[in-house]
């Protein structure tokens, strides 16, 4: 963690002695004798060399480098030497797989060109997610060539062959299983139906021995699981449908983030969030800090965490009619329930079976089993049972495990402090790690299995009841790694290979469950091409209900609230921290805090104020430290921000963080996991005092709220977008003239674009309703545009690079707007209401950025695009002080050549280069870069229609932005294409165009945002 | 169960192995009024020449007299059935080609008559080396400096030089004449030289006059280099197998897409990998100029044994010295330019089928690209993208593009930054 400590460097320094003065004012310490070399003017006067002669040699030396210089350098150009069928030099091709890592589940289609992925994108075919994707998803292209991974397997930290590793592996297994000796496995939650097989084949291999698979999720839904286990028999979590439900009430449930299966969850959430369709879900959050899915939120209220029990239990009790003595919100909340029975849904993100059974009875109560819950399609998505995990740690540390197994998880780093895993692992007789780079847990083990990245490996998925997926290499492994499923096989002496196996499992499996393929080849090429296959969900389980909510009830009466209490959350680029050594992640802006590179303690801003911390953060302004103690578990000198909409008395902070990134293993944040008791995601033992110190903190966005300034973003509620008219929340702008108001369209200085209804004309529309600010546009646009990562020093100087950012805006009350105290205006309230709102180039008709170019480096196409040209910038940046959007950004440094950089960047090193899209120049130091509104992707849509002579179809082309958005907010198309989208959407009441009075005539439209809430209750 | 989206055909989402199984080539589909150059291209010309040198196969001139049209069809057909059949004219064939059977061809009796009617013209317009390709060649034509010609400013020069010199003496002899008059001392005759040192440094005028010529003149120079920096036309590296273009696409006739066949889908034209070369160099093992030597160099890269037709295992690729450098903040797409502009590949990269080492033709500078988008007639006819964007077009539009009868790449945006930088 960097901070702000005073080093020194001996003790001279520390009581700066006269002596130590001296010595620091010389910048040599040992005697340089340059006064007796310049003094002697003999010297000089008998040297043969003038220091004419020396500038002559200087300036003939630097001409002839430079001619030098001209000369071409001899590329080499190295074709296959047996060419593949469809792998073309310039043409890219699509592999359709899955993303499965016990965290998020994703359908996803992986684009390579040359044989290298190089971007991820939703599979918009998917039933299951429909094309939605998260930033961490479509992130996950970078790992793939991370410097830091594993090329080899190694035993005792030396590095070895498989062939050794396996010998090794296979006799010991053998020793312990002949001896009846204890083997554990631990893994992440395995969605693969052939792992899951080929695990119990090797179970019911040596029944004499005692084999146990523990799954284990770092960021648990034990309770919900064990709930469920409970209620319906099924030890499960149910699936959802957000896109039926009118009434959505979330308890400490951040469902569009590290719920489990939020994807899916995102895009359902969206479909209701039309207000043209007539109707709009109500969405209730009741949290302690404010989270992706609260800041969507119709109605939120702030409260503690150890609170979320006491709400379910209340929102039950109102349900059944005891409706005395319940806050203002929970009744709000109960009655838009019972208005709704049957379009309704209740999540709870606690980690408790019995608040999650009241939770299931109060779904089954309202009869939303069978329309928008249901637990007979369930979700695999978490498996990890606490008290299985709990056990296994037990044995562990009883010193009688033989062998332990672990894939795809990292508990030395993930499991809290009183577990002591690492204690615990070092009493296992062999531990065997598969990881792909270094983890905490892998530097523990004895033996240490390189894993492939999931874009060079085979593997299969079952994340709910009757959707298969199959995962295929995009790209043959890099280093020598090897699957921990292919050394399973090779342990157990099967035939064959682990793709086999799924075969094997397919065959048996999935492929009775269809008619439509009579061969099973054909089945199998078929799924594969496609990434999916929807199968039979299980029949013949009786779900009765059991109500268990009598019993909870009490159970949750006696949970325990204190002074101060800490909420446990994932942030949306870093999730559960699997991710962490993933610059494109780390450098995404939190979307409410917008702080990059680090987590940090989140206080309510009034106690902060109130306890003298600092509340506001820049490159001048630094945040304070606290020391702070968790269950026990103590982190000193850690940050304190102040975060809008956090509870009083509570606190909150993000997992995930304290791992090392980069060469030069840089920690970034802190790891927070260790305190995490009894894997719940609060604790309420906590105590804190001020370290003293200052920390420097880089976000992006610095000022709070939207200032009263109604021309950026538009706001207004369901009920007057039903009943009003476009004026009341939609009124066009009017300037005063000599002829009196006109609508600022129809004055202008500038004649009208000469070819804007001919040929194509580009442009975007962003719905502000359901843009709910994940960040997943932001990653995506990183990676098609080969944007630049500058580390977390740059972001604090406001050089941050992002073509896309996401302007969060917190709405103030309407009193302070009308006072126009803008200082006032500046501190929003404990419970702020949010919009988000994507802001690129706006591609200006009448570009700003275009008049002022000296060079004429940014001109205007006649399809409507604000062209940017590297070649022809000469960085007066001119262009940037005109754009009223403030979207330009300028190379201040060869971040590709740049060591400072490449330090923190993969993307940025020999192997990450593979990463950078081919089609998109790497821009230099010195220049302007912005949105080009992805123009590589509209001439290759045009070329393809060309191709294929045709017109250009609606949805043909889509941008990286608006393909990556899991909510469909983004629309892009063309306004000269009669029947496009874009255009109708440009067109609709609620679309309005960016400080539109100033006249730039902008090519991206936005929707006003609706919010199904009454006006003054927020 | 989702019945409808599983049957899709999702040509997007191609599958390791479902690519493979749907790789086929279509080729019933071509009309027999198809031009039987272009059959003849697809189907023949890898072991076929259409005139007299044997290549694979022997050259096809003459074949159409030789045999009799029934069984040549039978032949072209499927010859290894015929052979097999005893038919003694198929067994015959067959001996006397070193017992290679010819590969049955998806061709109709009609696309046969079509392609021996291209051979027959082919013998009988063109006797000498095919113009396969050529056709494009024909464009790039010298073009004439409209100008004064450098031999006319010389005699200029002399002329005028012998004028002065004419008179100087002329103006010597009436000093002369006049000292002589007066009694004077002969005058010295100063050289022509020495008179004009004199002049000039007396005359500040001329002096500085001159001082501005030399400093344009360098100038002119200095810009005319600065212009050259970067621009590497006629750049003939030295390549690791002499390949030459004049014998294959001049002599022999292949079509340049046999060999660079993404030129006319993806971005990069291609280098052909060894294995396509081995469609040929299979049975043609030794060359016209190099002997074994050169063609050795392709049996090496794919670990090749010529006698026993075998691969190996040790294969590696070959560096081949890219000719052609594009800047990298340039797109460039050959498709666009191949497919749907229709230019000839001379028209850029010159009369590669003259080449006996692969140089480039053109400057490649952001001029010449300019230029020829502003020249080129955009190929609007039969395709349904540009009958859209024409459509589009507003009455005045249309008017202003097609005054000159055409619509030129430039007047649809084809010389915009964004076109080829992004």
């Amino acid at each position: 963690m960097s901070n702000n400590k005073k080093y020194w460097k001996g003790v001279e320094e520390l009581n700066n002695s006269p002596a130590f003065q001296e010595v620091k004012s010389k910048e040599f310490n040992e005697y340089l004798p340059a006064e007796d070399f310049l003094g002697d003017e003999g010297l000089l006067a008998n040297s043969n060399t003038s220091r004419r002669d020396f500038l002559k040699y200087l300036g003939f030396g630097v001409t002839a480098a430079s001619l030098a210089a001209c000369e071409a350098p001899v590329n080499k150009v190295i074709p296959h030497v047996v060419k593949g069928d469809k792998t073309n030099p310039g043409v890219a091709n699509y592999f359709a797989t899955n993303y499965s890592d016990g965290f998020d589940y994703c359908d996803i289609v992986v684009k390579t060109r040359e044989g290298r992925p190089i971007k991820i994108e939703g599979n918009k075919k998917s039933p299951l997610t429909g094309g939605a994707i998260n930033a961490r998803v479509n992130s996950s292209v970078l790992s793939l060539y991370d410097e830091k991974r594993y090329r080899a397997p190694e035993i005792g930290g030396t590095p070895t062959t498989w062939s050794k590793f396996n010998g090794t592996v296979k006799k010991q297994l053998s020793d312990a299983l002949a001896n009846g000796g204890k083997v554990r496995i631990l893994t992440n939650s395995i969605t693969s139906p052939s792992t899951k097989k080929l695990v119990a084949d090797f179970v019911a291999a040596n029944p004499s021995a005692d084999i146990k698979h523990v799954s284990y999720d770092a960021v648990s839904a034990s309770g919900m699981i064990e709930a469920n286990k409970e209620s319906f028999g099924v030890a499960a979590l149910p699936t959802y449908d957000l896109s039926k439900a009118k009434s959505i009430v979330s308890i400490g449930a951040d469902f569009m983030n590290s719920f489990p299966s939020s994807i899916e969850l995102t895009s359902q959430y969206a479909k209701g969030r039309k207000p043209e369709n007539g109707w709009m879900s109500k969405h209730f959050q009741f949290e302690a800090s404010l989270s992706l899915s609260g800041s969507n939120a119709d109605v939120r209220m702030p409260m503690k965490p150890s609170e979320y029990g006491k709400t379910v239990a209340a929102i039950y009790n109102y349900l059944n009619g005891s409706k005395s003595n319940v806050a203002p919100k929970v009744k709000m909340a109960a009655e838009h329930l019972l208005a709704n029975k049957g379009e309704s849904i209740v999540l709870c993100g606690v980690n408790d079976k019995d608040i999650q059974n009241v939770v299931i009875a109060i779904n089954h109560m309202l009869g939303n089993y069978g329309t928008t819950v249901s637990i007979k399609r369930a979700s695999n998505q978490r498996q990890g049972v606490d008290a299985d995990v709990a056990s296994l740690v037990n044995d562990l540390k009883s010193g009688s495990v033989d062998v332990l197994l672990i894939d795809g998880v990292n508990p030395v780093y993930s499991m809290p402090a009183d577990m002591d895993f690492k204690g615990a692992m070092a009493k296992a007789k062999t531990s065997i790690v598969f990881a792909s780079r270094p983890t905490e847990t892998s530097v523990e083990a004895k033996m240490v299995g390189a894993a492939p990245h999931y874009l060079e490996s085979w593997n299969d998925s079952n994340p709910v009841a009757g959707h298969y997926s199959i995962t295929q290499p995009s790209i043959s492994p890099l280093f020598d790694t090897m699957q921990f499923q292919d050394c399973m096989i090779s342990w157990m002496g099967l035939d064959g290979n682990y793709y086999d196996f799924i075969k094997a499992t397919w065959q048996a499996v999935t492929f009775p469950m269809q008619s439509e393929s009579l061969l099973f080849e054909d089945f199998w090429n078929t799924t594969l091409e496609l990434g999916y296959f929807t199968g039979k969900t299980a029949e013949g389980v009786e779900l009765t209900f059991t109500d268990n909510a009598s019993a909870a009830l009490s159970k949750i009466s006696k949970i325990k609230s204190s002074e101060l209490e800490i909420e446990f959350y994932s942030k949306v680029g870093i999730g559960n921290g699997n991710q962490s050594h993933n610059p494109w992640l780390q450098e995404l802006p939190d979307p409410i805090s917008k702080i990059t590179w680090d987590n940090y303690i989140a206080m309510n801003p009034a106690e902060a104020k109130e306890k003298g911390f600092a509340i506001e953060y820049g490159e001048q302004k630094d945040a304070d430290t606290i020391n702070i103690t968790i269950n026990g578990v103590t982190f000193e000198n850690v940050p304190v921000v102040a975060q809008p909409g956090q509870a009083p008395g509570t606190l909150s902070v993000a997992l995930g963080y304290g791992q090392t990134i980069g060469k030069s293993n840089e920690i970034i944040g802190f790891n927070v996991y260790p305190a995490v008791k009894g894997m719940m995601g609060y604790a309420t033992e906590v105590s804190m005092e001020a370290a003293g110190e200052k920390y420097q903190i880089a976000t992006t966005q610095t000022h709070q709220t939207v200032m009263g300034r109604t021309s950026v973003v538009r706001e207004t509620t369901l009920d007057v977008f039903k009943n009003g008219s476009k004026e009341d929340y939609n009124p066009a702008h009017m300037l005063a003239t000599h002829e009196g108001p006109m609508n600022v369209n129809d004055v202008d200085l500038w004649a009208a674009h000469p070819v804007a209804t001919a040929g194509h004309h580009w442009g975007m529309s962003i719905d502000l309703n359901t843009c709910i600010g994940c960040g997943s546009c932001v990653t995506s646009c990183n990676s098609e545009n080969n944007v630049p990562v500058v580390g977390k020093d740059e972001v604090r100087r406001s050089r941050e690079m992002h073509w896309m950012r996401i302007d969060r805006y917190f709405s103030s009350s309407p009193e302070s707007v009308e006072d126009r105290n803008y200082g006032e205006m500046e501190s929003p309230e404990d419970n702020p209401m949010v919009v988000h709102q994507p802001m690129m180039c706006q591609h200006c008709n009448h570009a700003p950025c275009e008049t002022v170019c000296p060079v004429a480096a940014t001109t205007h196409s006649n399809e409507g695009l604000n062209q940017m040209t590297y070649n022809r910038c000469i960085g007066t940046r001119y262009c940037a002080n005109n754009c009223p959007y403030k979207v330009r950004r300028f190379n201040w440094f060869n971040y590709m050549g740049y060591d400072k950089f490449a330090d923190l960047n993969p993307s940025q090193d020999d192997l990450g280069r593979m990463v950078l899209n081919p089609d998109v120049t790497v821009r230099a130091r010195g220049v302007m870069e912005k949105c080009s509104l992805c123009v590589q992707r509209i001439q290759t849509g045009k070329l393809d229609a060309k191709k294929e002579s045709r017109p250009v179809m609606d949805g043909d082309i889509e941008t990286a932005c608006s393909s990556a958005c899991p909510t469909n907010a983004i629309t892009f198309g063309d306004y000269n294409d009669k029947s496009s989208k874009v255009l109708a959407a440009s067109q609709s009441n609620r679309a309005y165009r960016v400080i539109e009075e100033v006249g730039t005539q902008s090519n991206i439209y936005y929707q006003v945002k609706v919010r199904n809430t009454e006006s003054n209750i927020a | 169960m989702n019945v409808i989206s599983f049957k899709k055909p999702a040509i997007h989402f191609l599958g390791l192995f479902s690519f493979l199984l749907a790789f086929s080539v279509s080729s019933t589909t071509l009309q027999a009024q198809e031009d039987g150059e272009k059959l003849f291209k697809s189907y023949c010309a890898s072991c076929h020449s259409p005139g007299a040198n044997q290549l694979v196969g022997p050259g096809l001139a003459g074949v159409y007299d030789k045999y009799e049209r029934e069984w040549l069809y039978k032949w072209i057909k499927n010859s290894g059935e015929l052979i097999a059949s005893g038919d003694a004219q198929a067994v015959a064939v067959f001996e006397q080609y070193n017992k290679v059977i010819m590969p049955a061809q998806p061709v109709t009796d009609v696309q046969v008559d079509a392609i021996l009617d291209y051979i027959k013209v082919y013998n009988e317009s063109a006797p000498v080396v095919a113009d396969a390709g050529a056709a494009g060649a024909a464009e790039v034509v010298e073009v004439e400096d409209p100008g004064i010609s450098n031999y006319a400013i010389a005699g200029l020069v002399v002329l005028f030089l012998i004028v002065i010199i004419l008179l100087r003496k002329v103006q010597y002899i009436f000093t002369a004449a006049k000292a002589r008059e007066a009694g004077e001392e002969m005058p010295e005759e100063t050289t022509l030289t020495q008179a004009l040192a004199l002049t000039v440094s007396q005359n500040k005028t001329i002096f500085a006059l001159l001082g501005i010529v030399c400093l344009a003149m360098f100038a002119k120079v200095g810009w005319d280099s600065a212009f050259g920096v970067g621009v590497y036309q006629g750049y003939e590296p030295e390549q690791p197998i002499k390949f030459s273009h004049e014998l294959h696409a001049g002599t022999n006739g292949i079509d340049c897409n046999y060999c660079h066949n993404s030129a006319s889908y993806s971005k990069s034209a291609g280098i052909p990998s060894p294995n396509l070369c081995m469609n040929c160099h299979t049975y043609i093992q030794e060359g016209p100029q190099y002997g074994k030597e050169e063609i050795g160099k392709i049996y090496a890269a794919l670990d090749f044994d010529p006698v026993t037709k075998t691969y190996g295992p040790n294969q590696k690729p070959i560096k081949w010295v890219k000719v052609h450098n594009l800047p990298d903040h340039v797109y460039f797409n050959h498709s666009q330019h191949v497919s749907i502009g229709k230019i000839a590949c001379q028209k850029c990269h010159g009369p590669v089928e003259t080449y006996t080492v692969g140089k480039q033709h053109a400057e490649l500078t952001m001029g010449w690209c300019i230029n020829c988008h502003r020249e080129t007639k955009v190929q609007m006819a039969d395709n349904g993208y540009y009958d859209e964007i024409h459509k589009r077009l507003p009455e005045e539009l249309k008017k202003q593009y097609l005054e000159d009868g055409t619509i030129t790449v430039s007047e649809l945006g084809g010389i915009e930054c964004a076109k080829c930088h992004y």
